[in-house]
């Protein structure tokens, strides 16, 4: 098998606010190789967006190191393309000036980029709402606008946080059947991070359950699921019982997660 | 057919036209029978034909391009500050907090209590004017840039580190775009009182300026030439706004 394209090496990071010291990752490990889907699920507040940080070069670690083709990187690297959980289109900009944009950056000229940009506007679907602005979009098309800005920048690595949380169940179903052919098209190499069982059961080679707080990979579970997937996927009784052996693990990190957001909520209560 | 908003458009529009209509002719037949205010309110045409003498008078030119310099110099002396000011004030926490109780209380004071110590520190020319317009300007300029500024959202930010912005392209490519439409707003707001702020001062001391024209007017008691004076301001007053709120709409239509 191919050395990994991206290595996440004992990664660690500690939080110092007023009331005391967060560890948000302890000693995290992840090897994802050339054109793997990976995906990276725990409970909310486990640390899943710190480590997308990281990985991102947006944080520092307080210990260990992100390798990218066995090399150490720092800062944000341009093998990596991020997608955010958060709305971040650029509301100034129409689809295709958005999709563009890392492009501009680059010093492209208008022409040659808008050509390249149209590309990716098509890929994610959204040819006809090239001219459109984000306002007058839905949230599914804006982070597909976002998906595409991200993947005209070609990058090496997609790292996404969470991109389809805002969204309701049928539009994720839908956008995550969108993801898995772009990404097979591309043999986009993608590291997916999710609080959504099934949505990393249906897109995912591998899945590594985190652990909460602090949070490291406890478990790895391979998606041994035939490939062109489609969301029919999540009918069979394999998809079930990934879901199942996945949630085994999930649910006692999850009862944690649930139980100090218990406790940071009965806090103030007692002043 | 036309389309449903255009025929009520249309229809405002036809409204608005008679009732300016009622009111004028209802004013003319107020001044002409004297029956209230007596001298104090000359008809309509008297106050037209007075607006004419004015414009095609030399004289009122020198006042026009007085005030209208100070209105200029007040503003880009309060408003450029402003912006910066407030981009800081937005950008640093620390600053934001300590200036927000001391520039929330200089908004609301009338600006027109600095004219003795403006006058005093320029002297009565047209110096203390365009301060007093710079200060005027300054305070929404300031406000609405701070909350423009805060009002970023991180995201926009973090996006443009990902994308490894340098120092400039990221006020270019996210900073200025973001914060278009609220300093424009801020620009608005400024303008309006920085033109309050230089009539105010000509007309309470000055020797020049259409503040003192329309003074001069009231004190000869020629009220014909005093209401076309304040006609005149009010239509270069809205002319200024209906500018700046082309400015603010082009800002705005892509949100
Ligand atoms: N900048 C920060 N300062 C202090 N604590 C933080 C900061 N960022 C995250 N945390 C804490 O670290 C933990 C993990 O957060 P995060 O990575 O956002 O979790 P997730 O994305 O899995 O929901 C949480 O307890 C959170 O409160
Ligand atoms: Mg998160």
């Amino acid at each position: 098998m191919s050395a990994p394209i991206l290595r996440v090496e004992n990664v660690a990071k500690r939080f110092v606010t007023a009331t005391g010291t967060v560890e948000a990752l302890a000693e995290t490990s992840i090897e994802v190789r050339e054109g793997e889907f990976v995906a990276v699920i725990g409970p909310s507040g486990c640390g899943k967006s710190t480590l997308f940080n990281i990985i991102g070069g947006l944080d520092s670690a307080d210990g260990g190191r992100v390798l990218v083709e066995g090399k150490p990187i720092a800062g944000s690297h341009r093998d990596i393309g991020m997608v955010f959980q958060e709305e971040s289109t650029f509301p100034w900009r129409t689809v295709v000036e958005n999709v563009a944009f890392p492009l501009e950056v680059a010093g492209m000229g208008r022409r040659a980029r808008e050509e390249k940009a149209m590309r990716f506007v098509r890929l994610v679907g959204l040819d006809g709402f090239e001219r459109r602005y984000p306002a007058e979009l839905s949230g599914g098309m804006r982070q597909r606008t976002a998906l595409a800005r991200t993947l005209c920048a070609e990058p090496r690595i997609l790292l996404m946080d969470e991109p389809f949380a805002a969204l309701d169940e049928q539009t994720r179903m839908l956008l995550g059947e969108k993801l898995i052919e772009i990404c097979q098209a591309l043999k986009q190499t993608t590291l997916l991070i999710t609080h959504n069982l099934s949505e990393a059961v249906q897109l995912s080679d591998r899945v590594l359950v985190m652990s909460f707080r602090p949070g490291r990979i406890k478990r790895t579970v391979a998606i041994d699921l035939p490939r062109p997937r489609t969301s029919d996927v999540i009918a069979s009784e394999r998809f079930a019982s990934y879901l199942g052996t996945i949630w085994e693990d999930l649910k006692a990190e999850a009862a944690k997660g649930l139980a100090a957001l218990e406790t940071a909520r009965r806090a103030p209560a007692g002043r | 057919m036309a389309a449903p908003g255009v025929s009520a458009r249309r229809d405002a529009a036809l409204i608005r036209v008679l009732t300016l209509a009622v009111l004028v002719a209802l004013w003319e037949a107020l001044g002409q029978t004297r029956l209230v205010f007596g001298e104090a309110l000359p008809p309509a045409s008297a106050v037209a034909a007075a607006v004419a003498r004015e414009i095609a008078s030399l004289s009122f030119y020198r006042h026009l391009a007085v005030t209208l310099g100070e209105v200029a110099g007040g503003f880009l002396l309060g408003a450029l500050p402003g912006v910066a000011f407030g981009l800081a004030m937005g950008a640093r926490r620390v600053l934001g907090a300590a200036a927000d109780p001391y520039v929330a209380a200089l908004a609301t004071t009338p600006k027109i209590v600095f004219l003795p110590i403006v006058m005093l520190a320029v002297g009565i020319g047209p110096g203390s004017k365009v301060a007093l317009g710079a200060i005027s300007a300054f305070f929404p300029v300031a406000i609405a840039a701070a909350s423009g500024m805060r009002a970023i959202p991180p995201v926009f930010v973090r996006v443009g580190r990902a994308f490894n912005l340098r120092g400039g392209q990221m006020v270019r490519m996210i900073y200025l775009p973001a914060l278009a439409l609220p300093i424009v707003t801020g620009l608005r707001l400024g303008l309006g009182v920085c033109i309050v702020g230089v009539l105010l001062g000509e007309l309470k001391l000055a020797s020049v300026g259409l503040g003192f024209l329309a003074r001069d007017y009231y004190d000869q008691y020629d009220f014909a030439s005093l209401y076309a004076v304040v006609a005149i301001v009010f239509a270069l007053a809205s002319l200024a706004n209906g500018a700046m709120s082309r400015l603010a709409r082009r800002a705005e239509a892509h949100r």
